[in-house]
């Protein structure tokens, strides 16, 4: 045999930027993978706080100055956002990454959410109050 | 089966990712919103910042929170890299890993001089 077959596989165009754009889903995946950026962004503002607190009082005026200013502010506002998506998305995997077994069953996924949400609002109360008070 | 050296930025991703969901929406309204607003003024203030700083176990939590946090997110800005397009992959871990790196050894000069 002496006939040969060439192979022509189908392979559906995808632009590499912004393939995510072609489906919900793909943008919601794109949303809390984006959300790094601005964890990576303020885990760089904390390390210069704490060479600012490290360095006296001069320097810790000057860097929450800083902080309070107004595109420090929108920037704050736009992470806060990406980290209530991060932290929510977060959570709805948890089920999927930690299957608990009782018995002859597993806990259910709701029942892990949720007491992931009620850690959080429990820690995030104790903060707010030790902020307040102090 | 082939050992794999995936299992360590995935773990610090997985461990970072599950410390800043719970830690870091509350933490930017203390630090940051709080402030711009007027509110938290007490606490941020130097002598009550730097008095609660002085202790090691709060030194600790913000060595994990900030260490944890950096290497979760230059875990997943790698990913980012992929999806945006970008090919080099080996490049792109070693400047962020290496970015993780610095700022993990900036974080611990920081505490250590506080």
């Amino acid at each position: 045999m002496s006939e040969t077959t060439v192979r022509k596989p189908y392979k559906r165009q995808m632009s590499r930027t912004t393939w995510f754009m072609t489906h919900a889903r793909f943008k919601s995946y794109m949303l809390h993978e984006v959300s790094s950026i601005f964890v990576a962004l303020y885990m760089a503002l904390l390390i210069a706080g704490l060479f600012a607190l490290a360095n006296g009082p001069d320097a810790w005026a000057g860097w929450l100055a800083f902080v309070k200013s107004v595109p420090v502010l929108i920037l704050s506002l736009i992470a806060f956002g990406f980290f209530v998506i991060h932290t929510t998305s977060w959570f709805k995997a948890v089920p999927q990454a930690m299957r608990i077994q009782q018995g002859e069953h597993f806990v259910p996924g709701k029942l892990i959410i949720g007491g992931h949400y009620v850690a959080l609002g429990a820690f995030s109360l104790f903060v707010l109050i030790l902020a307040g008070v102090a | 089966m082939a050992r794999s050296a995936k299992a360590v930025p995935w773990f610090l991703f997985a461990a970072g990712g599950t410390i800043t969901a719970f830690v870091l929406p509350v933490l930017l309204l203390v630090t940051n919103i709080g402030p711009a607003l007027g509110l938290f003024q007490g606490a941020m203030n130097y002598e009550t910042m730097s008095g609660f700083m002085s202790w090691w176990v709060v030194k600790l939590a913000i060595l994990g929170i900030v260490v944890l946090g950096l290497w979760h997110a230059a875990h997943r800005l790698r990913i980012c890299a992929h999806d945006f397009g970008i090919r080099a992959d080996s490049a792109v871990a070693v400047v962020l890993y290496g970015l993780a790196t610095i700022g993990t050894l900036a974080t611990v000069v920081a505490l250590l001089s506080i």
